[in-house]
């Protein structure tokens, strides 16, 4: 599949600060990546140098197949992390503007403006200074006016911050609707119940440096499948299951279970049955993204919050 | 270019759609009407009439009348000049109003001379409430011949506002002051006005009083030492005839006249606009700059443009704002005084007199001299050199507070050519006036004053020449902090800072 955006090696420091260290990253076209870590982890330094507006210390970049993102910028939408507008021009205007910025014409930008807020819900207000707009609905123009040009890579950073969950719904469906038309996302995130409902693949980052690359299954991977096993009897032992790699007891009759790769819980569920284990409790822990990312950002997430 | 320009046209919309534009446009007219027209109006309606008491205590008894019959004259004159004023717009077309004398007849026979060259709908001309007069000394204040006495009294009288009745009927009133005449203190001396009065800021009444005893004092010393009063006031009134001349002017020109006086204090007045517009604009600029940096729009626009479109864009942008501005000051500063100078009726009076020639000689002024193309060159060039520092100083400041620390040292420094305005006319090629046009910041400002005096052409032309080189390196400085800083969050950078990046280093 083609590569819409790649990185090689890439690092940036601020004086003695060390930001982003070997960072390489592939993003491929029409897919949607999520970019997760937690706060300090070099996420919005890695954005801005894909952008251009910081050049790195050293590694390639390369955005649609230039070695520059300032050459095609016409061709990339971006939502930074602090969201803000001109407060005095009207949702409509403001669309248009950056349309504009991004090489479309007066009149096409100023169409695309009003279908893009009346498709989002907010065709009522296309003619409301941002002022009068409340932080939700503010956020939403600034979410269409860096993709009213039809780029085809749009880098959001920390789009879900701020918004409430009506409105996470309508940027979840924005993320649909670019993936529809085909055009590449790449966003930074640390809430992970979205980036393991939008994303195809996805990269962690922790202290700058890039901790994993894949699909949402490959990193649930990254961690075994658990089952919280309690018997009525404090004393049971449930002894060697099939599948189970590792067993931890945890008094009162109460057990952790750790499966190995491609163990079946119906099969270690039967085997309960079969060795006559009065169970109280069987529950299977399915490994979300939440786990993985915690396992490998945490001592990362940690360092950076010391510092 | 066209991302600039978009940028140059919100720039110029974001500004134009605030209040602020609209009240920097209105502010310099209304300032001008309010200059000119305050004090006049002030002086007519502005001023309370102001009661007095007299009390004659010379042994001749007639100071009293002198005083009286002076004041009624100066409100003769008074109400003659008002209806002059009153009637000048309300003649009819081709009309005019028959030359003051200088004596000034009074209104009513004025105003019968004139009665049939008045439109129909002239109205009525009501005088203006006179601005003194005096009251019935009251009982409790009369004169008793004792000085010591009655001014007791009288303190008394004054300082507890105790109502008097004005002389030819009315509503009681508070007196504004009180004067007592004296004999002088040996003979063929001048009469001893003291005059009683809270108000030591209003001294007309005063002076009016004192200038009638001491002309009628004058008189009569005339007359006792055998000069014939009238023939000494002929004397007096003549005085020496001035002509001015300008050997710069053409040969049989040289008198210098109305259009030679504006070109010569037109530059100081466009100085100020100057001054107000660089200033003005600047600050603008750097609110929007700080706007769009505290918002993060600038992250935005910045990856939509390159660092040096956005740079070029918001200067364009508010430069259109500063041009449009000083332009609608120029014009309603020329129509605010046509307006006026149309609203006097000075032109059916005296139609060849300096007023009535002033719109005349406005227009030609900014039409054919060098005034507006210096203006605009000179705002241009100063422009660019106090924007661009602005706005590289703004981008390393995250907020309003920090960046003014900068503009408060700018504002400083734009002090000098504010003070020279007034004494660079006075010597425009003098050794103080010629360094500071050396000095590239100040160059606009002393240039523009300077031109009117005809400064050496090697000051003209080198002084220009250093201001371009100097705005293109600041320029390319500026643009270089720009690149760097515009993204830059914490704190303000260092000076160190700034000259490494201006060295292209960190």
């Amino acid at each position: 599949m083609a590569v819409a955006l790649e990185l090689d090696g890439v690092s940036k420091s601020f004086g003695d600060f060390q930001a982003v260290q070997d960072l390489s990253l592939r993003v491929e076209q029409g897919s949607v990546h999520g970019f997760l870590g937690p706060n300090g982890a070099g996420k919005t330094t890695s954005l801005r140098m894909i952008l251009g507006m910081l050049l790195p210390d050293a590694g390639r970049i390369s955005v649609l197949g230039s070695s520059s993102a300032l050459a095609v910028r016409n061709r990339v939408g971006y939502l930074p992390e602090e969201k803000g507008l001109y407060r005095k021009m009207t949702a409509a205007d403001v669309i248009a503007y950056f349309a504009m910025l991004k090489g479309l014409g007066r009149s096409e930008a100023r169409r695309r403006a009003r279908a893009l807020l009346g498709r989002y819900g907010l065709g009522a207000f296309a003619d409301s200074k941002i002022e009068t707009l409340s932080k939700g609905m503010g956020q939403k123009v600034q979410v269409l006016s860096s993709i009213a040009h039809e780029p085809e890579l749009v880098i959001f950073d920390e789009p879900f911050s701020g918004l409430d969950p009506v409105n996470q719904q309508v940027l979840e469906e924005i993320v649909q609707d670019l993936r529809a038309r085909g055009a590449t996302l790449l966003f930074s995130t640390h809430v992970m119940a979205h980036a393991e409902r939008l994303c195809d693949r996805l990269s962690i980052v922790g202290g700058g440096r890039g901790l994993f690359e894949g699909s949402v299954s490959e990193a649930r991977r990254l961690l075994p499948v658990r089952i919280g096993l309690e018997t009525s009897d404090p004393s049971a032992d449930p002894g060697p299951l099939p599948g189970v790699v590792r067993r931890e007891p945890l008094g009162s009759g109460r057990w952790n279970l750790e499966l190995g790769p491609g163990a079946d819980p119906s099969v270690i569920l039967e085997a309960c049955f079969e060795r006559a284990l009065r169970l109280r409790r069987f529950e299977v822990h399915e490994t979300d993204l939440h786990d993985v990312f915690v396992h490998l950002v945490g001592p990362a997430a940690r360092e950076a919050s010391m510092r | 270019m066209r991302p600039a320009l978009l940028i140059a046209v919100r720039e110029f919309l974001g500004n134009a759609r605030t209040r602020g534009f609209w009240f920097g446009i209105l502010m310099v007219p209304l300032l001008w009407v309010i200059a000119s027209q305050v004090p006049l109006w002030l002086a007519r309606k502005g001023t309370p009439t102001r009661h007095f008491a007299l009390v004659d205590a010379t042994r001749s008894g007639r100071s009293a009348g002198v005083i009286l019959g002076h004041l009624r004259r100066v409100e003769e004159r008074r109400e003659s000049m008002h209806f002059r004023e009153w009637a000048a717009p309300r003649l009819q077309p081709g009309r005019s109003l028959p030359a003051s004398d200088g004596a000034q007849a009074p209104w009513r026979e004025l105003q019968s001379r004139v009665a049939e060259s008045m439109r129909a709908d002239a109205g009525a001309f009501a005088p203006p409430e006179p601005l003194h007069r005096p009251v019935v000394l009251p009982a409790g204040l009369e004169w008793r011949g004792d000085l010591a006495e009655f001014e007791g009294r009288l303190r008394d009288w004054l300082r507890e506002e105790r109502p008097c009745a004005p002389e030819g009927g009315g509503e009681p009133v508070v007196l504004f002051g009180a004067a007592i005449v004296l004999d002088g203190e040996g003979p063929g001396e001048p009469p001893v006005l003291r005059f009683w009065s809270a108000n030591q800021a209003d001294t007309r009444l005063r002076d009016a009083m004192a200038e009638a005893l001491s002309r009628d004092h004058r008189q009569v010393e005339y007359t006792r030492r055998g000069l014939d009063p009238a023939i000494v006031a002929q004397v007096e009134a003549a005085g020496a005839r001035v002509v001015d001349l300008n050997p710069r002017k053409a040969a049989g020109e040289e008198r210098v006249g109305l259009a030679d006086l504006l070109r010569q204090w037109a530059p100081s007045a466009f100085v100020y606009l100057l001054w107000i517009a660089v200033f003005a604009v600047s600050q603008m600029l750097l609110n929007s700059l700080i706007e769009e940096r505290s918002n993060r729009i600038l992250e935005v626009l910045v990856s939509s443009v390159t660092p040096l479109q956005l740079m070029v864009g918001k200067l364009l942008g508010v430069a259109a704002v500063g041009a449009v501005m000083t332009l609608a000051w120029i014009g309603s500063l020329v129509l605010v005084t046509v307006w006026m100078v149309g609203a006097s009726g000075v032109a059916a009076v005296a139609p060849d007199s300096a007023v009535a020639r002033l719109p005349v000689e406005l227009a030609t002024l900014l039409a054919d001299s060098w005034i507006l193309p210096a203006f605009a060159l000179y705002f241009v060039l100063g422009y660019l050199f106090y924007s661009a520092v602005i706005l590289a100083l703004g981008s390393t400041c995250s907020d309003l507070k920090e960046a003014q620390n900068f503009t408060g040292v700018i504002a400083l420094f734009m002090m000098v050519p504010l003070v020279s305005i007034t004494f660079i006319p006075r010597d425009p090629n003098g050794p103080v006036a010629t360094l500071l046009s050396w000095i590239p910041p100040y160059t606009p400002f002393v240039m523009m004053n300077r031109v009117a005096a005809g400064p050496p052409m090697v000051d003209v032309l080198g002084t220009l020449a250093l201001l371009v080189v100097s705005d293109v390196l600041v320029l390319w400085a500026c643009a270089r902090v720009f690149r760097r800083a515009v993204l830059r969050t914490g704190q303000p950078a260092s000076l160190v800072q700034l000259a490494r990046w201006i060295a292209g280093r960190g």
